[in-house]
């Protein structure tokens, strides 16, 4: 059981703290946030324009934010390829997470349901679970060559086992009491999976969902790198190394770590809130014994 | 916070609560990983599958220990891979652990510290790790300082995390008691703050080196010159040699495992049982 409250743990605090964030104090919470961000940015700027830190090598904010502009100035020859970059990656996590919740959900509903299936699958999981999904990258480059097939299917596998083990644990964490109850009232196999599998086991299955998004978005860098033939941020990263072309690796790794971040607040911490919000009381009825 | 707790529960898988006896467990969960195997070989062997994209799991075995001994290509070779690797996630752990546990108990116990850093850090920790890599490898080069400095990214904003929450956690009064009796800043750091967030600590450690090991295979795919098990299969991967790349592949998932499990989990019973504080997982 205390797998299953670890899981559902956080998200039921990330539901609550939504009405401080209308006070006034927002406000202030936002400057006092950015305040040491904007600071360091400005010691930045003065350590590269003093010469102390060495352009070529790190260069300052001003000069990341030109070339921001530059790669996104569709008069330039190459079109505005930022945007271009961004879209490819963005393809290519999405398609790969959509992949792995279309596998990992059901399965994981089955190796949930059936304590035979998990014993038996357990120990294999827990050997795949740990191996990082960079290191199928070879097996990929050799079977599907460098592109989207080799990418698309390492991020799958990145975002598979998180998706699948977190639907095991919320599955597991639903009382074996509740299916029985609603069995002795007559329900269907159909009303037992609508109103007890999937409330009792959504926060820790939406949880997994923001878990493996975020593995998907992380290894699609690796991925990128190693396997990527034209686009994609992380191609555009590696690709900028062979020109030392930092500023350009700095742009994208403010993309990378912004769309990161809009991805777990904007999509996730909104459908977390939905959903615990919704179905809290049914989790708790179902879930807890 | 909500990440890392998960990884925290799903890096522990419980045990299967089967009302059977223990011979059969554990022959159903050895099956579970012989039976796949027993089936590919089969397979193999058989001609079902295509041999060159998966070759039998006998031969992946006997080029690891052809590979192991002093005829591989170079002589030793998986040893000395293993062993570079190992290396390079022990050096990066450390220094994670060392400045991760500092940083964390600095932003924990000091309001301006944490008001200046904490911004700094939630905006660095979204960052994939292995997007640093081209610019480290500019900085460094092709070199061990740029991968271990890979595995210390991967790893320190973890430990700085729960090292934080496990300062939150403490109790006021044990800085009052530890004042009252004329305890030195030392002192009290030894004695109180050490003891206090060593559950975390091993916490940390934990998911920090789960973390660092992913992060590691994969900058010594793109950093390294010459050893680590990401290189190796990475290299073997251009010479299209699948025996090497399959094998180091399960090197990689049984030592994550042995890492994630067992070690970790071993220095987390010996540590927290004996101190007599409990983790909060």
């Amino acid at each position: 059981m205390s797998q299953v409250v670890a899981v559902t743990d956080p998200a039921a605090n990330r539901a609550q703290p939504d009405p401080e964030k209308r006070s006034p104090r927002f406000g202030t919470a936002f400057v006092a946030f950015m305040l040491p961000i904007i600071g360091l940015l400005v010691l930045w700027e003065i350590a590269v324009r003093s010469g102390l830190a060495d352009a070529t090598i790190l260069p300052a904010p001003s000069m990341i934010a030109e070339r921001a502009w530059t790669l996104l100035d569709p008069t330039h020859p190459g079109h505005g390829p930022l945007l271009g970059h961004i879209a490819v990656s963005l393809w290519r996590a999405l398609a790969s997470f959509v992949l792995a919740c279309l596998v990992a959900i059901p399965i994981g509903f089955l190796l949930g349901l059936s304590p035979t299936a998990y014993g038996a699958f357990s120990p294999l999981l827990s050997l795949l679970l740990p191996l990082p999904a960079v290191a199928w990258t070879p097996i990929f480059l050799v079977a599907f060559g460098q592109g989207d097939l080799t990418i698309i299917a390492v991020c799958f596998l990145g975002a598979f086992f998180p998706v699948l083990y977190s639907t095991i644990q919320g599955v597991r964490g639903i009382g074996r009491h509740s299916l029985w109850v609603v069995y002795a009232m007559g329900a269907t196999p159909l009303d037992v999976f609508h109103r007890v599998l999937l409330p009792g086991a959504l926060p820790a299955l939406i949880s997994g969902l923001k878990l493996g998004m975020a593995h998907s978005w992380r290894t699609l860098v690796a991925a990128e790198m190693l396997a990527a033939l034209t686009h994609g941020l992380g191609f555009m990263i590696f690709a900028a190394r062979s020109y030392m072309d930092v500023s350009t690796m700095f742009v994208g790794i403010v993309c990378l770590a912004v769309i990161g971040m809009l991805i777990e607040h904007a999509v996730f911490g909104p459908l977390e809130a939905i959903t615990i919000r919704r179905w809290h009381a049914t989790g708790k009825v179902g879930g807890q014994r | 916070m909500s990440t890392e707790t998960v990884d925290a529960a799903i890096v522990r898988p419980p045990l299967a609560q089967l009302g059977s006896s223990r011979a059969a467990i554990l022959a159903l969960r050895l099956g579970s990983i012989i039976v796949p195997l027993l089936l590919w070989e089969l397979g193999a062997r058989l001609g079902w599958i295509n041999t060159f994209l998966f070759p039998p799991p006998s031969k992946i075995l006997a080029t690891l220990w052809s590979q192991s001994g002093p005829n591989g290509n170079p002589p030793w070779a998986i040893p000395i891979h293993v062993g570079r690797s190992l290396i390079r996630l022990l050096a990066g752990v450390a220094l994670a652990v060392v400045i991760g546990t500092i940083a964390g108990v600095v932003i924990g116990l000091n309001r301006w510290a944490r008001a200046i850093l904490r911004p700094i850090i939630s905006a660095l920790m979204p960052v994939p790790t292995l997007a640093w890599t081209p610019v480290l490898l500019l900085v460094m080069g092709i070199d061990d300082r740029t991968t271990i400095f890979v595995v210390f990214l991967a790893a320190v904003f973890e430990m700085i995390y729960t090292i934080v929450a496990g300062i939150e956690m403490m109790n006021v009064k044990l800085f009052w008691v530890a004042e009252s009796m004329g305890a030195t800043r030392l002192q009290i750091f030894v004695r109180v703050i050490i003891p206090a967030i060593f559950p975390y600590l091993i916490t940390g450690m934990r998911l920090g080196t789960g973390y660092a090991w992913r992060a590691l295979i994969a900058a010594e795919m793109l950093a390294a010159s010459s050893f680590g098990l990401g290189f190796m299969i990475y290299d073997a991967s251009e010479y299209m040699n699948m025996d090497v790349i399959y094998g180091g592949v399960m090197l990689i998932a049984v030592l994550g495992f042995l890492l994630e499990n067992v070690l970790i989990g071993r220095l987390e019973s010996a540590t927290t049982e004996k101190w007599g504080v409990q983790n909060e997982r």
